[in-house]
């Protein structure tokens, strides 16, 4: 089953009076319960790419459909209730809300919900993660794995259908790049959740099940899964 | 060490790049000194107005005045002057009377004048005919003010009953140069010629009469040796003899006290002014720090960066402090039309270049001050700050501990430079630091409190979490907002009651009509027709000519902006307590085992407020020159406020019975009988007033609200500096919220949701300083009224609960408002940002 689709999506960016085409014409589909790995080098849009799928940007041309619903018109207000239930994010900067706690953080989402269980599955999470004893602490009292640790169990709360990442390890030494991976890849199993993972890591892209490579901001090859 | 180039267009980009912080600190800096300039130019308008017309506003030269008659020995001395010299004399009385229209019976109060036909010296007395005033106002005749015509339906040749001559009305008086139209006058004016002053047969032995001469000098130069030679026959605190140019009238006291007080609360908004300055820069700074430190990151040094960033401060102030000096003329142009009615016709404010350059002075001091720990602070910024993007707390050292005891002393310095009274100012300062230490103590501890609260609804915990936002300013926002609301508020609540007291609910109780100068023969008659109700007290008039052997210091007694011991006292003489009398000292209202010879006095124990009066002092009356020790026996306090008439001090009849005096008496009677009686009182007994005490409450109330309104308006520059704080903080913490918003938008929050949790923030915010205001206003109120004006209290929660509800609704608005670009702020936009390190 198709759980994401684009057709067709553009993009270009307007600086200093100049259209820089970050996109050209780029088009896939990812089956539900799918590791998809999005490579390319830096300034190839695959960044780009990954706000365009969640929905945290409007293409210029082409559309997007999470889970059978076309996201490409929708404002604002239409597309929270879906990034709150249907997609969870992971950053490279974790981007965890500077005045909440670890444990407030990861039930913020489950909250906005108004899901009662909030705070017995943040903390499930949390104590699956190994961050039990750091669960009041403030994100600057985290170290970088912590806090991707963190954020992937925000990401997580919600049982969310598709999981995208971008760069998640960029920020982390290599030990703790490879815990969040496979924490990832553990949840994704377990859930049976869609990752979208962008990255530059070569390493990283032969553990998915089907790698894109973006030169350009086009899509050149379409690598076969990952044994 | 070379000096480091400025790059003028650094710091031009600077501005322009936080122009919105810009904006908030160039206002805050216009602000800060709108009023100071505007109320100094002003102030100094009025006083160089006064000083250079003094001759004018006096109507002389020299004026020599008293409240009793005159003594022979000055009255000798100033017909000797006149006789040998070719000073020239006009000899004035003023008085209240019940002037009454023959043709219907009706009486009014009136402020009568008699005047000698060489008045006014200077000046003129504009009538409704234009004609001069010696030709309308001869023997016979009367010029009154419009007033009188309309409340006693006459006209112009109809006839006035003046005490008991019946004159003609000549002309109607528009203005006269030695009294402002409608300054505290509790009736309208009526003139008379000095010919007739014994035909009205109303100054009377210890009559209440305002007694002066004005002098008119041939040649200027005489002066001192004029007054030197008046002030050496004149009867010591009993007659002032003072040149015009000094002479300090009952005009320019009110105007040293209104714009004294409009001081303060200028420099209350300047402190307020220099809060926003200090979270402005603040703001505009964080906005900076990217820059300051990849500046440093590239080997730019403090000093460098200091520079460029002070250019950009003192660009900012020198726009700010023009600004404020424009808007601080604009304001000062206005002003008359404000105090309309209450100063004299005509007093124009022109600026002054020595108050400019002072409004110069006190803008880009104002802005240094403020200024200096946001710069200082910039040391603090780290070249890593451009691989961080978290935000880190700024630290209390030395220097915030110096820039906070530098406002403290120069704020202090402030008010203790601009006024005379040191007490006050003591007082003032105290006053100020006690609210605003109380309201920081208070505002920390509320947000402990809340900072510690545990709720289970998301916008709520949200909302307070946002509250403790770094450099969201929270505290300093909400102090600022709720001293300023304080004063508010406490103003509205005094007014309020005391036109409660006075005005609105006249106690059922409280007499309601006060008969004046009744001479001790007339009191059976007086007694008869008003019949048992009525209350009579024997009235001496007396000043207090020494202490304990030390004489009373009359200079320093008058520069008291309260009551004072240099003013003339009414002294009563009976046996016994008032039933709303207690003593507070002493055994008795007098000793019993003191010798007979010795005279005593019960004092009230207001009069300790002047003076730490203990029992066995030993006091020097002077009544009409005559001096008389007595000696405190008693101190008494009275137990309710009403409005029965209370006397300072008490002896015993012995001792005043055969003192000058007159009797004043005091009766309720129905208020729709009031003018009837006032009616026949003045058809017998011409020289007796007989005052509506209800009508005179209205009179004050309407003079209160007035003032009110004045410095109503002044405050509200105080309540939009704290606005102003606000926009500031929220531009200080702008890209927090910024941060926030795309946060929550990525995990789903819809933009209602994060509207809402910044409306509660505000709410929370507006909430929290309407309460604190609330009760601070109340505390302060309350010792106003209660200790200063000893009059009952009513905390008004109507008026309290629409301030705090208007409060809530302005900073709400003010606070979203701020917040509105934040709001529609994209997730992608930002995080694309923070990707690209800009």
């Amino acid at each position: 089953m198709i759980i994401l689709e684009a057709q067709h999506l553009s993009h270009s960016y307007r600086i200093g009076g100049r259209d820089i085409r970050i996109l050209d014409d780029v088009s896939l589909a990812v089956e539900a319960g799918e590791f998809l790995v999005i490579q390319g080098a830096s300034g190839s849009g695959k960044s780009t790419l990954l706000s365009l799928l969640s929905g945290l940007d409007k293409p210029g041309s082409g559309r997007i459909r999470i889970d059978g619903r076309d996201i490409t018109d929708l404002g604002e207000d239409d597309l929270a209730p879906i990034r709150n239930t249907a997609i969870g994010f992971v950053f490279q900067a974790y981007h965890l809300v500077p005045a909440l706690t670890a444990i407030e953080n990861v039930m913020f989402p489950a909250e906005l919900r108004g899901d009662p269980a909030a705070a017995e599955k943040a903390a499930a999470l949390v104590n699956r993660v190994g961050l039990a004893d750091r669960r009041d602490n403030f994100p600057h009292q985290l170290s970088g794995g912590e806090k991707q640790r963190i954020a992937i169990c925000r990401a997580l709360i919600n049982a969310p259908a598709v999981i995208f990442a971008d760069e998640p390890t960029g920020n982390l030494d290599s030990a703790s790049g490879q815990a969040i991976l496979t924490l990832l890849r553990e949840f994704q199993r377990e859930r049976g959740a869609t990752l979208v993972l962008v990255t530059h890591n070569p390493e990283i892209a032969a553990t998915a099940d089907r790698v894109l490579k973006l030169v350009d901001g086009r899509l050149r090859h379409e690598l076969p899964h990952a044994a | 060490m070379s000096f480091p180039m400025l790059h003028k267009r650094f710091v031009a980009r600077v501005i322009w790049q936080s122009r919105r912080q810009a904006a908030i600190f160039v206002l805050c800096t216009v602000l800060s000194l709108v009023t100071m300039v505007a109320l100094a130019g002003f102030s100094e308008s009025v006083r160089r107005a006064m000083m250079q017309d003094a001759r004018r506003l006096h109507a002389g030269d020299v004026l020599v005045r008293a409240n009793m008659p005159f003594s022979d020995g000055l009255q000798r001395e100033i017909s000797r002057l006149v006789e040998e010299t070719a000073i020239e004399a006009a000899r004035i009385h003023e008085f209240y009377s019940l002037v009454r229209a023959p043709r219907t019976g009706d009486t009014l109060l009136s402020q009568v004048k008699v005047v000698p036909p060489s008045y006014p010296f200077y000046g003129e007395v504009v009538l409704g005919s234009g004609q001069p005033l010696v030709r309308a106002l001869r023997s016979g005749q009367a010029v009154v003010e419009p007033a009188v015509l309309e409340r006693l339906d006459l006209r112009v040749g109809d006839a006035l009953q003046v005490g008991r001559a019946r004159l003609t009305i000549a002309d109607t008086l528009l203005n006269e140069p030695d009294r402002p139209v409608d300054f505290f006058s509790l009736g309208p004016r009526v003139m008379v010629a000095a010919a007739d002053l014994e035909a009205l047969d109303l100054v009377q032995h210890g009559s209440r009469v305002w007694h002066s001469y004005r002098l008119r000098l041939p040649a200027p130069e005489m002066e001192t040796s004029v007054v030197q030679r008046l002030r050496q026959a004149a009867l010591a605190g009993q007659e002032i003899v003072e040149p015009a140019r000094s002479a300090e009238s009952r005009m320019t006291r009110f105007f040293d006290n209104l714009l004294f007080f409009l001081g303060l609360v200028g420099i209350f908004t300047l402190l307020l002014a220099g809060f926003g300055i200090q979270s402005a820069l603040a703001a505009l700074l964080k906005d900076q720090a990217p820059t300051i430190a990849i500046m440093r990151a590239v080997g730019a040094t403090h000093r460098f960066i200091a520079i460029h960033y002070l250019g950009a401060v003192l660009l900012m102030a020198v726009v700010g402090t023009t600004g404020g000096l424009a808007g601080g003329m604009l304001l000062q142009w206005m002003l008359p039309a404000l105090f309309a009615g209450l100063i004299p016709r005509g007093l124009g404010a022109a600026p002054t270049l020595p108050a400019l350059l002072e409004g110069a002075a006190l803008g880009m001091g104002v802005v240094g001050l403020f200024a200096f720990l946001p710069l200082y602070r910039l040391r603090e910024v780290r070249p890593a700050a451009t691989l961080r993007i978290s935000e880190t707390a700024t630290r209390r050292g030395p220097a915030y501990l110096a820039a906070l005891a530098a406002v403290g002393i120069f704020f202090a310095a402030m008010i203790l430079w601009q006024i005379e009274d040191q007490r006050t100012g003591a007082w003032f300062v105290a006053g100020t630091g006690l609210l605003i230490g109380w309201l920081a103590l208070c505002t920390r501890l509320i947000l402990a409190g809340l900072r510690r609260l545990t709720t289970r609804r998301l916008i709520l915990r949200q909302a307070v979490k946002g509250l403790f936002r770094p450099r969201n300013a929270t505290a300093a926002t909400i102090v600022t907002l709720a001293a300023a609301l304080t004063l508010i508020l406490a103003i509205v609540l005094v007014e309020r009651n005391l036109d409660a007291t006075f005005v609105q609910s006249y106690p059922d109780d409280a007499p309601n009509l006060f008969l004046l100068d009744i001479q001790p023969s007339q009191r059976a008659a007086i007694a008869a027709m008003l019949g048992p109700r009525a209350e009579f007290y024997p009235v001496v008039r007396a000043r207090i000519a020494s202490i304990n052997g030390t004489p009373v210091d009359r200079e320093e007694e008058r520069r008291r902006r309260s009551d004072n011991l240099a003013r003339t006292f009414n002294l009563t003489y009976r046996g016994d307590l008032l039933p709303d009398e207690v003593l507070t000292a002493g055994s008795a209202l007098f000793r019993t085992d003191w010798p007979d010879e010795v005279v005593q006095v019960s004092m009230l124990e207001r009069v300790r407020r002047l003076h730490p009066f203990q029992i066995g002092d030993r006091i020097v009356f002077r009544i009409q020159g005559v001096p008389l020790e007595a000696v405190v026996s008693s101190i008494r306090e009275r137990t309710r406020d009403s409005l029965s008439p209370f006397f300072y001090f008490i002896f015993q009849e012995k001792d005043l019975a055969v003192a000058p005096q007159t009797l004043f008496a005091a009766l309720r009677v129905p208020p729709e009988d009031i003018h009837r009686m006032q009616n026949r009182v003045a058809a017998r007994f011409a020289n007796i007033s007989a005052i509506d005490a209800t009508a005179t409450a209205r009179i004050f109330g309407r003079i209160l609200r007035r003032l009110s309104a004045i410095v109503r308006f002044f405050t509200a520059f105080a309540v939009a500096a704290g606005l102003l704080i606000i926009v500031s903080a929220v531009l200080a913490t702008r890209a927090a919220r910024v941060r926030e918003t795309v946060y929550f938008k990525i995990l789903g929050a819809p933009r209602r949701f994060v509207a809402r949790v910044f409306a509660l923030e505000n709410l929370i915010i507006g909430l929290l300083s309407g309460l604190l205001a609330l009760i601070a206003a109340q505390a302060a109120a309350w010792l106003v009224c209660r200790r200063v004006l000893s009059i009952a209290y009513h905390p008004y929660p109507g008026i309290g609960l629409a301030l705090l509800a208007a409060t809530i609704v302005l900073v709400a608005a003010v606070g979203m408002a701020a917040a509105r670009g934040i709001l529609n702020e994209r997730p992608e936009s930002f995080l694309r940002r923070q990707d690209q390190g800009m």
